[in-house]
């Protein structure tokens, strides 16, 4: 009966308190919501690009269990007749597929013989007699799923205009398929394979031939196969193309946990200065026989109140968030990946329920701490805050030795995980939480240290506020700690991004070595780059001024372990030093590399296939396998995918493909390129599809505005980050001084002028933040050494050195001192319109 | 011979596996008939038909077809029927603006293989489909060639005999096939009018004998088979008319020399169609063209197929002019031919009386 009442009590005092601290619960939420909301938003923005992807190669592939592929050319449609007169029971299906544009959108064009498709695709099956027989007939005949149609404001008999590799192709909408709401096949236009062949202008090859087979008809078909083609498992492939990405989108779900991990620290600010606020009335109710466990379960399930409602509000924030991501993921898996189109957000029930889960269970940790230093407490010693603060102040050896141990468990986990990205992430994750742990620690020492000047600089005031923070350091702890994290992570990836963007910006001055660059804008394959005219590059070697051209075919041959890029290159004398090396080459290498023997490779490839200098290198080719010497693994940070180049003539020979994708041109010293350029142009401009010319500063230029594009998501992300610990160092700040209200009424008794009082806490606060920033370089300045050295190889293969940029160290601390001012204000402001003796009397 | 290319291009353009029910073939036929003809040649006026050259392809016809079926006998005494069938269906009409695509606007191709296995009560079939594309089905004169995938029908050179090498499934066929009697000229000098309409008519002719020889392997074995095929060639570009709902078709080789074929086609009101013909060629290969009043057809017994579509398998054919009362009875009462169409086509015994007086095969559609 008593417990009971107590219990209702407990809990009723726990709803006044909330009530009497609304902003401080309101704050509370908020960040917990946007922790939340960054992880759901991240999270879903991920699992719909990965299942656009999934599900579209799932309708494309179909039920097709193996595919044969071939070169950069495809694969001569004659096998496909032999195939079906030697193996006529064997199910296939011939495919040829293209990229096209609609304005700035890629899209599939998918070319396949309806009357082949019946065991592989459903695509063309439900059309009616005549659409299909129009399909069969006609020359610019499309389907569109229903999906993209509504997208596009298309119907049944619209008429599309398709960008294809520069020239426009008039088509015409026969049908829509699919569900309206179905999005998955969204960016497939489906067409006959006589329609796709002549729309692609790609006579006489496939793309690939499907097929459906078992084990041993495999191994059958794999015998009976020529040279230059292979037999691939689609599910191997389509997880090979899958994992591109990949990557890029763990790093993503990282640095959404960032947040989550800032909104933690936020919970247990607040849950502790809730407590602390309440030490006596807990002091109180234990006296009056409420156990440790009721009391603990009291604060425990008062946050989790917070921690939920904060949890619904982000999941619904992370939704819409999710919105813009979900665009910002996509446009960057385009530009480095494959086309993908994905137009709808996939509400992954897992993924809400993850996001759900993780909020819930961030609050239950971070408030479980200070609800259990209430109850461990002695019911009497509860009342009193001096306990607590030399409670705090002993734990600190505890807190500096698991902070060093969780610090040197991530290093230890860096040294021994190797490659593995997740336990790079989670080495990452171990080193930050042993910092945070360990800045409580700090605090005392930097704050002594910090007396002195400031007493000698704003007197007794001074003195006063680095003496507080070190006397109410079981609140200052954790809030700098927060405000550690934030800092030190928008440090981090700042000096991530910018190590790149530096280090991208050097290889491409290096790279780039020619004065103009004449390309085709972009190709319907999937596999080569559009070439370029065949009389164009002696025409442009016969302008006056031009010293010498270059010339390189950009291809993608295909593997079970995906694609792999291939640059064929003619040299002009300059192109060599285009090349930088990782580490030591072959003896002779231009020579051999000119003779054909030598292959060179990106670091990136050599990364992920564990190639060494020295190593042999299969590729196959259209009369089978040849194997190469790596000669030279050089910087490139063009793929992360990697590149493996050999010279033009070489591969023009064994690919029987003399086209050129890129030419580069070299003028002669001393000639300006401006008229050139105008020359070139004016011949590229006779060229059948449009070619682009560029001027050397030009390249540069729009590949760093494409570097900068593919940050986006990062730059958001850390504004995200910064925006949480932002709310957390509000709330914990005006909590903190809120909580003060006591101790500056006396100060302002014993004659501190409101102004005064103002400058106090402003200064107190501002120290704060400076301690944070101080504190977050350290640890900004680690984390970036671990992203750049660990994370970025392990993701992507590119090993770069990391720049220190002061830039964004004082824009961190900047941005330290401005959120800890802010913060402070509030709380200063009021108190100095308070009148003393009332604040006295509250108490 | 009619056949059943009519109901065939649109069957297959809806991919139709399962059988239609009856009323919606029908209206297929109708879709048909509206459907894709502008522009083809059609057989209006008699031809002057040259050989080799029209054992090969008229793509300026939208439809045409290669059929054999025949009667053999292998050394053991076992009997057996024998279907092999190319059809051609053009979508697009030929010499229009060529692509380079070898996939665009070629025709489609469809051939059938069946055996009737009369000892072991088996009818075996397989189909093969697909477009011309590149190389995987066509016609060519020299040399003689017609194939669908990996079936084809060739000659050395392009004079007969004409050897099929073809394997399905289930067994091999391999046979030579040259004519005993000379070739025929169905309807009207080789132009067989289907409806009253112009136009609605095709080119046939018939090899109504063809001596033949070969294998048939089976169930492991390879038996030596001879007997005799019938061959029928038909272009053409009409489609049956709305009134007409199918054929029964037969070609029988009788004992005494004979070669009887006829068509009967039904009206939708049930009656027999006027234009429904025939022919009779002695062993010296003088014809006589038979008409709807010179035959008289009568179903003796019916089989229904598991879908509960029923066809009359068993007839009465009476020639009225040589005063010959026929009766043809199946090999098999399940011959049917359930593909991309589904259609009854199989091997028959025909008796006179008691007597076994001559083979031959039977087709029916539109059931």
């Amino acid at each position: 009966m008593v417990g009971s009442r107590l219990r209702s009590r407990l809990w009723r005092a726990g709803f006044r308190h909330q009530r009497r601290h609304t902003w401080q619960a309101i704050l509370s939420v908020l960040g917990i919501a946007l922790g939340v909301a960054v992880v759901m938003a991240v999270g879903l923005a991920n699992q719909s690009a990965s299942r656009a992807f999934e599900i579209t190669m799932e309708q494309i592939s179909g039920r097709v269990s193996h595919q044969i592929i071939g070169g950069p050319g495809g694969i001569p449609e004659r096998l496909y007749t032999r195939l079906r007169m030697e193996h006529p029971y064997l199910p296939s299906a011939p495919v040829v597929e293209g990229v096209v544009r609609i304005g700035e959108e890629q899209l599939t064009l998918l070319g396949v013989d309806p009357l082949a498709e019946r065991p592989f695709r459903d695509l063309t099956l439900d059309a009616p007699p005549a659409v299909l027989n129009q399909l069969l007939t006609r020359r610019d005949g499309l389907l569109i799923p229903a999906y993209s149609a509504q997208r596009l404001g298309l119907q049944a008999g619209s008429r599309l205009t398709l960008d294809i590799a520069g020239r426009t192709r008039e088509t015409e909408i026969l049908a829509l398929f699919g569900a309206r709401s179905q999005a998955a096949l969204d960016g497939v236009l489906v067409t006959d394979i006589g329609v796709a062949q002549t729309l692609l202008t790609q006579y006489g090859t496939l793309d690939r031939i499907d097929l459906t087979l078992d084990g041993a008809q495999a191994a059958r078909l794999r015998a009976w196969l020529p040279p230059g083609v292979q037999l691939v498992e689609t599910e191997q492939r389509t997880a090979a193309m899958a994992g591109m990405s990949q990557a890029f989108q763990t790093n993503l779900t990282a640095m959404s946990l960032l947040a989550l991990l800032a909104g933690g620290f936020l919970i247990y600010n607040t849950a502790t200065f809730s407590v602390l606020q309440r030490r006596r009335q807990f002091g109180i109710m234990r006296l009056l026989g409420a156990t440790r466990g009721e009391v603990f379960r009291a604060i425990l399930a008062e946050q989790m109140i917070i921690g939920l409602l904060g949890t619904l509000l982000g999941m619904g924030a992370g939704i819409l968030l999710a919105r813009e991501l979900l665009w910002l993921v996509t446009r960057t898996i385009n530009d480095l990946y494959f086309a993908l189109t994905v137009s709808r957000l996939d509400l992954a029930p897992p993924i809400l329920l993850t996001g759900t889960l993780l909020g819930l269970l961030t609050t239950l940790i971070a408030a479980s701490i200070p609800a259990w230093e209430a109850t461990r407490s002695s019911p009497q010693s509860v009342n009193r805050r001096s306990v607590i603060e030399r409670r705090s102040h002993r734990a600190l050896p505890w807190l500096l030795l698991i902070g060093l141990a969780g610090m040197g468990g991530g290093l230890g986990l860096v040294q021994s995980s190797e490659r593995s990205l997740l336990l790079g992430f989670a080495a990452l994750f171990c080193f930050i939480m042993g910092y945070c742990l360990l800045v409580p620690t700090l605090v005392p020492p930097l704050s002594r240290l910090l007396q002195y000047p400031l007493a000698g600089a704003f007197g007794s005031i001074g003195r006063l506020a680095s003496r507080g923070i070190d006397a109410t350091l079981s609140r200052t702890g954790p809030a700098i700690a927060a405000l550690t994290l934030a800092i030190a992570a928008t440090i981090g990836m700042g000096i991530m991004v910018e190590s790149f963007r530096d280090t991208v910006g050097q290889w491409l001055a290096q790279t780039v070595q020619g004065d103009i660059y004449v390309s085709a804008t972009h190709s319907a394959s999937k596999r080569a780059s559009a070439p370029l005219p065949d009389w164009l590059p002696s025409r442009i070697q016969q302008l006056e001024g031009v010293a010498e051209i270059s010339s390189g075919r950009h291809v993608t041959l295909e593997s079970e372990r995906g694609p792999v890029h291939l640059l064929a290159i003619g040299l002009a004398s300059r192109s060599y030093r285009g090349f930088r090396f990782k580490g030591g080459t072959l003896p002779d290498l231009w020579a051999r590399f000119a003779a054909g023997d030598l292959l060179l490779i990106s670091e990136p490839y050599a990364y992920h296939q564990r190639i060494q200098v020295g190593d042999p290198l299969p590729l196959l080719t259209p009369d089978g396998v040849v194997s190469f010497t790596v000669g030279g693994i050089f910087f490139d940070y063009g793929s992360d995918r990697g590149l493996v180049v050999m010279p033009r003539e070489r591969y023009a020979a064994l690919w029987d493909d003399a086209q050129i994708t890129t030419l580069g041109v070299y003028l002669q010293p001393g000639q300006p390129s401006g008229p050139l350029l105008t020359r070139i142009k004016q011949l590229a401009g006779q060229a059948e599809r449009p070619l682009q010319v560029r001027a050397n500063r030009e390249i540069l230029e729009q590949s760093l505005e494409i570097f900068d594009r593919t940050f986006t998501i990062t730059r958001v992300l850390r504004l995200l980050v910064i925006a949480v610990a932002f709310v957390g160092i509000l709330s914990a700040m005006m909590a903190l001084q809120l909580e003060r209200a006591r101790e500056h009424a006396i100060l302002r008794a014993t004659g501190l002028t409101p102004r005064q009082l103002l400058g106090q806490v402003s200064l107190q606060t501002l120290l704060m933040g400076l301690m944070a920033a101080l504190l977050a370089m350290p640890l900004g300045w680690l984390m970036a050494e671990i992203l750049v050295h660990v994370i970025n190889l392990r993701a992507f293969g590119w090993s770069m050195p990391s720049q220190l940029s002061p830039t964004i160290l004082l824009e961190a601390t900047g941005f330290a001192l401005v959120a800890a001012l802010l913060a402070g204000l509030y709380p200063s402001l009021r108190m100095a319109r308070t009148r003393p003796a009332l604040a006295l009397r509250e108490e | 011979m009619q056949r059943l290319a009519l109901l065939l291009l649109v069957l297959i353009l809806t991919g139709c596996a399962e059988p239609a029910p009856p009323a919606e073939k029908l209206s297929a036929t109708d879709l048909l008939s509206e459907l894709g003809q502008a522009g083809f040649a059609r057989a209006t006026t008699p031809r002057d038909f040259q050989f080799p050259r029209d054992h090969g392809g008229h793509p300026e016809y939208r439809t045409e077809w290669w059929y054999l079926t025949g009667n053999l006998l292998s050394d053991d005494g076992r009997r057996f029927g024998y279907q092999v069938t190319f059809f051609r269906f053009s979508l697009t009409l030929p010499g229009g603006e060529k692509s380079a695509s070898s996939w665009a606007g070629n025709p489609l191709w469809m051939a059938h293989v069946a055996i009737t296995d009369a000892d072991g009560k088996r009818h075996l079939s397989e189909e093969r489909l697909t477009r011309a594309g590149p190389g995987l089905a066509g016609v060519a004169i020299t040399p003689f060639r017609v194939w669908t995938e990996d079936w084809q029908l060739r000659a050395e050179g392009s004079e007969f005999p004409w050897h099929l090498d073809l394997t399905t499934r289930a067994f091999g066929l391999t046979l030579a096939v040259e004519p005993s009697v000379g070739v025929v000229l169905q309807g009207e000098r080789g132009l067989s009018r289907k409806s009253a309409e112009p136009g609605n008519a095709s080119y046939y002719y018939s090899y109504p004998r063809l001596r033949t020889a070969g294998t048939i392997s089976l169930d492991g074995e390879t038996l030596a088979v001879q007997g005799d095929s019938w061959l029928d060639r038909e272009w053409g570009t009409s489609a049956l008319s709305p009134e007409q709902s199918g054929w029964d078709w037969f070609s029988l080789q009788l004992n005494d020399g004979d070669n009887l074929m006829f068509y009967r086609l039904r009206g939708r009101d049930g009656k027999d169609d006027p234009h429904s013909a025939g022919s009779l060629t002695g062993a010296d290969g003088a014809t006589r063209r038979l008409d709807l009043e010179d035959i008289e057809l009568t179903p003796l017994r019916w089989w229904q197929n598991p879908t509960g579509i029923s066809y009359p398998v068993e007839w009465e054919m009476r020639i009225k002019s040589r005063d010959r009362t026929l009766r043809i009875k199946p090999l098999l009462d399940d011959q049917e031919m359930d593909h991309t169409v589904r259609y009854w086509e199989g091997a028959v015994d025909v008796y006179e009386g008691d007597n076994l007086v001559g083979r031959g095969y039977l087709e029916m559609t539109g059931y």
